[in-house]
């Protein structure tokens, strides 16, 4: 029973992680419609960034937060501005698909030719110290993700819900061209929702920091699960992509454990697959619905 | 009153392109086999042979990625099936030439298999799905290493010779590389110049006008993906000969998947010949800085590929294909051409009776949510007349149509056509209406935005023409009745809103039906055209061809209707003769309202 607690305890943390990694990318998608392959090179950038902030100048991961965010929002705003809205008006997928695989093969060769291939440890800083809560046993490290998880989803919803910014933000996702007619200047909200987007990953990244090696292949790995997520939870629900995400960090620990640690990605997979064909709106997103004017 | 132009610069045909791009062609892949045997340097001979494996690669998921328009980042799948099947055959003494064919059927076995469910998802989702099953087929890999070897991988057992595909001369694999490039090409250049090839590309363009002009959409794109899956297998199998060893990470691999697709995307998208050059401009980037700078360029020529990339998508959307096209039409395409108008369609003298009924409409019902858009709506159509369906904005015309072509089930009601052979039936979905000779229009156009007009009107006139010869000349007929001839060779996108009109019905008109359903093909027309409209469906009803009209334009109502329909709120509230029609109360007030009727009262 305790062994089965245990599981269960990893698949919500590794659930907390996942989510923090899929909240910028659900944003992203649910508001500027476009779908960021690039989104796991972001995360790779934040981590060698925390890294070079934790190793080179000495700062406590937390405290890189500070140069880390800015950074990565100014990332994304820039990536919105200059490689994304000249495409928009375009309304092709291809040509956006490839704009942002374009980018991130661009980061992690950027990332190989200055880092190299080898792999990259930030020191823990005490955040590899297990915790003791009743039976089982997490990392402080990994507490403190999903705690921060639920902070970010909390407050994005907020600010989406309250504030005159985050209205903005949800018109223009709901009708780009009437948000525009009411005095939106849409370019400014694509370009700040793309910011905020990247900025939430770059909290990721310096809480992922500490626990994981960085490498320039770090991205691939957590933006296909964040794919994963996001796809579950209903492609731009904030909420939907934190369940998606505690679901499939429980199917991962489950068949890590029960099944064999080389089949958790089948079943992460498969899960994604099942998902995609027979029901593409995710457990929480919106039913399309199609006019019947244009069959 | 003056013609408006129909757009602003149509560009000449292509004719100047082929004769000078055959020879670039000629003169490029001359050189693949020139050039390194030339030279003689076996590092020369290993980046042209690299070179050929990738352009085959590419030009394989192009017919796709390309021509169906369906992005996938997985083919590592099927180049990875075809490596791994001439290996372990290899293992069991089976010569990796018979290891191609069988790497090859079962590549399109699970190129059928993925890709029937994932058809129905679009853009990034495809995408998605596809890297999904890349990595399912990785991680499987690695996990049955009794078959596979695992992580460790598999490496071919040094036998020499032809049989083995392993040659001590560097010449063999060059030519093995160099055919199966022209395998590829050649079957992608006839794909793309046949209907198959025109069918991929409207289905791409706008999926409904598809299968309205009779298009089987998804057997089409399951024959583009089984071919292009075969096709890479078998590049697939000779690559693991010619590299001696492969491992899962190597073959079933993302970045492999994403080249093979971005060297098309660079090259031109769609393009028969744009992976070539992507291919050959690019990969000897890799090998070169492999080669000279070995470790300390780890990344630098990713770095070049993603960056020539990003300035692909950003500049070039048509890639260098584009650009190369751009040029050689440069100097042509400038002249002003005449609008043209609707050919004045020579009148029957004598109008032939109704026939028989061809279409029976009973007890249509449809509900959207709360709202009951087609309330018990029947009604006959016989064979040569012109029934107009008319109704003020949201009465549920086109809800009408959509349920009598196929596009949207009833909730209740029947509709039955009557074939040639006089027997009734109820057709389903769209491609059996247009079995039975049921064609249509949309009123929101629906042009094949990339193909040319010509092009355009071809997919229609497939339906009753396999031949691309026949089709053509069939679409410059059409063409020449609709008035469209002067833009044969123009982009459809470049068209106004009456020339799409008119390509709508042209499209239609080219598959021969029996019964058109005509939604508001008069909107958007000048007068005159207005004019010879009328008359061009008039003499079309007189070749035999039963017509549904929605129409706005009430001169053309009156002109060309024996019978009208009104539809008000879902409901039939009048029909009749137009001329009584237009005097009905009820049909006065569904357009403008009680108050009116009374103050004439």
């Amino acid at each position: 029973m305790d062994v089965f607690l245990q599981v269960l305890a990893n698949g919500v943390m590794l659930g907390g992680l996942f989510a923090i990694v899929s909240v910028g990318l659900t944003l992203i998608f649910g508001i500027v419609k476009v779908v960021n392959f690039a989104h796991g090179e972001f995360l790779m950038v934040g981590m060698y960034l925390t890294y070079l902030a934790v190793s080179g100048l000495g700062l406590h991961p937390f405290a890189a937060v500070i140069l880390v965010v800015p950074v990565l929002f100014l990332l994304g705003a820039l990536t919105q501005r200059f490689l994304i809205q000249p495409l928009l008006a375009a309304g092709d997928h291809h040509i956006q698909i490839f704009a942002t695989v374009g980018l991130s093969t661009v980061l992690i060769n950027l990332a190989l030719l200055v880092f190299g291939a080898d792999i990259a440890n930030t020191p823990p800083s005490g955040l590899r110290q297990p915790l003791q809560i009743g039976p089982v046993r997490v990392l402080l490290g990994q507490v403190v993700i999903l705690g921060t998880a639920i902070l970010l989803v909390a407050g994005l919803q907020t600010f989406l819900a309250r504030t005159r910014t985050g209205r903005a933000i949800r018109a223009v996702a709901q009708n780009r061209a009437a948000a525009e007619l009411m005095g939106i200047d849409v370019n400014r909200i694509y370009a700040l929702t793309f910011g905020i987007g990247a900025a939430c990953v770059g909290v990721a990244a310096v809480l992922i920091a500490p626990l994981y090696p960085t490498s320039p292949n770090s991205g691939t790995y957590f933006v296909l699960i964040a794919f994963v997520v996001v796809v579950l939870g209903g492609l731009g629900s904030i909420r939907g992509a934190f369940v998606g995400a505690i679901l499939i960090g429980l199917i991962d620990s489950v068949t890590g454990f029960y099944v064999g640690a080389d089949m958790r990605e089948v079943a992460v997979f498969g899960v994604f697959l099942a998902i995609l064909i027979l029901k593409p709106s995710g457990l929480f997103g919106r039913q399309l619905r199609l006019s019947h004017v244009s069959p | 009153m003056t013609d408006i132009p129909l757009t602003a610069a149509p560009s000449a045909g292509l004719s100047a392109f082929p004769r000078r791009g055959a020879a670039a062609l000629a003169l490029v892949l001359a050189a693949l086999v020139a050039v390194p045997v030339a030279v003689g340097n076996p590092f020369i001979y290993h980046v042209f042979i690299t070179i050929c494996v990738f352009a085959a690669l590419s030009t394989a998921w192009n017919i796709v990625g390309g021509y169906a328009g369906q992005l996938s980042l997985g083919h590592g799948i099927f180049y990875g099936l075809g490596a791994y099947c001439g290996m372990l055959l290899v293992g069991a003494g089976i010569s990796p030439w018979i290891g191609m064919v069988a790497g090859a059927a079962l590549a399109m076995l699970v190129a059928l298999a993925i890709s029937y469910p994932c058809f129905r998802l679009h853009g990034p989702f495809f995408s998605l799905a596809t890297i999904a099953f890349l990595e399912v087929f990785r991680v499987l890999a690695l996990h049955f290493r009794d078959l596979t070897g695992g992580a460790t991988g598999l490496m071919i057992p040094l036998k020499f010779g032809w049989a083995w595909m392993v040659f001590r001369d560097r010449w063999p694999p060059l030519a093995i590389a160099f055919g199966l490039l022209l395998l590829t090409l050649a079957v992608a250049w006839w794909m793309r110049t046949h209907r198959i090839g025109f069918y991929l590309v409207a289905t791409r363009e706008r999926e409904s006008a598809a299968r309205a002009a009779g298009v089987p959409t998804v057997g089409t794109r399951l024959v583009a993906v089984a071919v292009s899956g075969a096709l890479t297998a078998m590049v697939g199998t000779f690559h693991a000969m010619y590299l001696t060893f492969i491992e899962p990470a190597a073959v079933f691999s993302l970045t492999l998947s994403i080249q093979i697709a971005m060297f098309a995307l660079i090259g031109g998208l769609g393009t028969v010949f744009g992976p070539l050059l992507g291919a050959v401009l690019l990969v000897p980037i890799t090998e070169l800085a492999r080669g000279w700078l070995g470790a300390k360029a780890l990344g630098l020529h990713g770095l070049v590929y993603g960056l020539v990339l990003v300035l692909v998508v950003l500049f070039l959307p048509n890639g260098l294909m584009g650009l190369v096209s751009r040029f050689t039409r440069a100097g042509a395409g400038t002249r002003g051409v005449q609008a043209g108008t609707v050919a004045a369609a020579p009148r029957a003298a004598e109008r032939r009776p109704l026939g028989e009924a061809v279409i029976r409409v009973e007890g249509l019902q449809k509900r959207f949510g709360g709202l009951h858009v087609t309330n018990d709506v029947g009604f006959t159509l016989r064979e040569g007349e012109i029934l107009g369906l008319i109704g003020p904005n949201g009465a549920g015309k086109t809800t009408v149509f959509n349920m009598i072509s196929g596009f949207l089930k009833p909730d209740a009601g029947s509709v039955s056509v009557r074939a040639p052979d006089g027997t009734w039936h109820s057709p389903g979905r769209p491609a059996d209406f247009a079995a039975l000779g049921v064609g249509r229009t949309f009123q929101i156009v629906q042009p094949f935005a990339a193909m040319t007009v010509e092009e355009n009107i071809m997919v229609g006139a497939f339906y009753r023409h396999r031949d691309v010869r026949e089709a053509r000349e069939v679409a410059r007929e059409t063409a020449e009745r609709m008035g469209l001839a002067p833009w044969l060779g123009s982009e459809a996108r470049g068209l106004t809103i009456g020339g799409l009109k008119r390509l709508e019905v042209a499209r239609v008109m080219a598959m021969r039906p029996r019964v058109l359903l005509l939604d508001e093909v008069m909107a958007g027309i000048n007068q005159t055209d207005v004019r010879r409209a009328i008359d061009l469906m008039l003499s079309i009803r007189d070749t035999g061809v039963s017509i549904i009209a929605i129409e706005h334009v009430m001169q053309a109502v009156m002109a060309l209707s024996d019978r009208v329909i009104v539809l008000s709120s879902g409901q039939i509230i009048a029909q009749g003769s137009p001329q009584d029609v237009v005097r009905d109360a009820a049909v006065i007030e569904a357009y403008l309202g009680k108050e009116f009727v009374h103050a004439h009262a």
